[in-house]
């Protein structure tokens, strides 16, 4: 009777059957599971920070109904993603979605693992946009807003798309009240970097600071509005040995404009620990470039 | 791909107009409202058990004509009431099967809420709960599904793709996740209840 949408019906479930391969429970806290995406072979498990409460004894539980014992990698509570590390013989990673393959009324779909069963709901992607910062600061390379419910236990598993592959990490634990979805680019930056250090590293500038208005911008020579007024400097610390001084306004650093805090927050990235890089600034009304060796935040 | 998009708008339709002959409005003489379905040609109406409040409801079918029912059983754990009235030749909801649903299933609830007859909501399988997580245990399972419930959807069915009864729409847990009676744990209910029924009369 209903022949196109049988086939939507069972496309679906198909699809939530085969991704559902990859998708395993995650038992780290005292509270209901919840989920984990398997995100490399050899058994790297991508999940939700919020809801690994415990660092040790962390059980997951596999698509075949076994259990086996997980170590924490590490955590980026910025962007709320935890790496576990497990011994998952024969588990496939899920596919993972081009960045640029989602686009505003696709079909998604929230899969998760809380119980022994995958779990399913389903929506509309509703915004896809730029990149964003969490409220706890992590920088996220694009914005999706879908219609998915986030039911109990969802949370560290993926949106995946009509094919199946993952477009991100779903989480209920860095937005009030709503589903945040942490896209595979950024996934696939903050993982390689929390199995390389442990966690995501952060450059160190070593300056306090307040956004103020560039009077004299026109005679300065500077074609931005504002900068950042150097309120203190640590003593010693990479801003202080690079002879940044107190009063003198941040503009840009490394040839990338600095306007708010935000900019600045983005720029001490982490491929910049260590690294030289020039800070432009007004000192005294006349521009001025100094170079500072960042830091690493700890 | 708009055509594709019609032909799935036309199928819904069809859906709803053909379940609709099956959804019949229980009233209460007390007030309170809610929906039901007919599962039998003969008179017999499944709904909530929340939903019959006395032993004399009242059953509106499709057609607006109005029946007092008996309350043939009822289970207040279960949630689940079968009703009688006195009709012959009703059109009953094909039965489907809510053991073997997948999560991700395309589903359809239809039922009264807030007193609109039969308007209809869709959304898809989230999963078969139990109400212990290692419990396997049939008669203890909802049917979670990812579509908004209301007052007066209470009682009405939950249908799949081909139009089959999956489950009694129940209630909501959390405001996006509606709770469903699966249909195996309905039909557990019948063979128990209504035979012990008809071998007392």
């Amino acid at each position: 009777m209903a022949e196109i949408l049988s086939k939507l019906s069972n496309d679906i479930s198909s699809i939530v059957e085969s991704a559902g391969k990859g998708i395993v429970r995650v038992e780290a806290r005292q509270r209901m599971p919840a989920t984990g995406i398997v995100w490399y072979d050899d058994g790297v498990i991508v999940t939700s920070h919020h809801i690994v409460e415990q660092d040790e004894n962390i059980i997951v539980g596999l698509p075949d109904g076994s259990t086996t014992s997980a170590v924490l990698v590490g955590r980026d509570p910025f962007t709320d993603v935890a790496v576990l590390r497990a011994d998952l013989s024969g588990l496939k990673a899920t596919p993972w979605a081009a960045s640029d393959g989602v686009k505003v009324g696709n079909l998604a779909l929230a899969l998760g693992r809380p119980g022994k069963s995958v779990r399913a709901t389903m929506g509309m992607v509703n915004v896809v946009g730029e990149s964003w910062r969490t409220p706890a600061g992590g920088p996220v390379d694009s914005y999706i807003q879908t219609e998915v419910t986030m039911y109990p236990g969802f949370s560290g598993g993926p949106l995946v798309d009509s094919a199946g592959a993952v477009l991100g990490m779903n989480t209920s634990g860095l937005l009030r009240g709503s589903v945040a979805t942490i896209p595979v680019e950024t996934l696939e930056r903050v993982v390689a970097s929390i199995l390389e250090h442990g966690k995501v590293r952060k450059a160190y500038l070593g300056v306090g600071t307040q956004p103020v208005r560039l009077q004299s911008a026109a005679s300065a020579g500077v074609e931005q509005e504002t900068g950042l007024l150097i309120i203190s400097v640590e003593a010693s610390g990479p801003a202080d040995e690079g002879g940044l001084l107190q009063g003198d306004t941040i503009v840009s650093l490394d040839g990338e404009p600095v306007r708010q805090v935000d900019d600045l927050l983005s720029l001490l990235s982490s491929d910049r620990v260590g690294k030289s890089v020039d800070v432009a600034v007004v000192r005294g009304g006349t521009p001025a470039k100094i170079s500072v060796t960042l830091g690493e935040r700890e | 791909m708009g055509s594709l998009l019609q032909q799935l708008d036309l199928e819904m339709g069809e859906l709803v107009d053909s379940a609709s002959r099956s959804i019949v409005q229980v009233r209460n003489s007390g007030g309170g409202a809610g929906a039901g379905s007919v599962w039998h040609s003969d008179g017999l109406i499944i709904t909530n058990a929340h939903v019959v409040h006395g032993d004399n409801p009242t059953v509106v079918l499709s057609d607006g004509r109005e029946f007092p029912a008996s309350v043939v059983a009822r289970s207040e754990a279960q949630d689940i009431a079968a009703l009688s009235i006195d009709a012959q030749g009703l059109t009953s909801m094909p039965i489907g099967n809510s053991l073997d649903v997948a999560a991700g299933q395309w589903v359809m609830a239809i039922g009264h809420p807030w007193g609109m007859v039969n308007a209809a909501t869709a959304g898809v399988i989230i999963g078969l709960e139990s109400e212990s997580p290692n419990s396997e245990d049939p008669s203890k399972q909802w049917l979670a599904v990812n579509l908004p419930l209301r007052p007066g959807n209470s009682g009405g069915p939950l249908i799949d793709a081909e139009g089959r009864l999956i489950g009694i729409n129940t209630m909501m847990n959390g405001p996006d996740v509606g709770m469903a009676v699966p249909v195996h744990e309905i039909k557990r209910f019948l063979d128990r209840e209504v035979k012990a029924v008809k071998a007392t009369v």
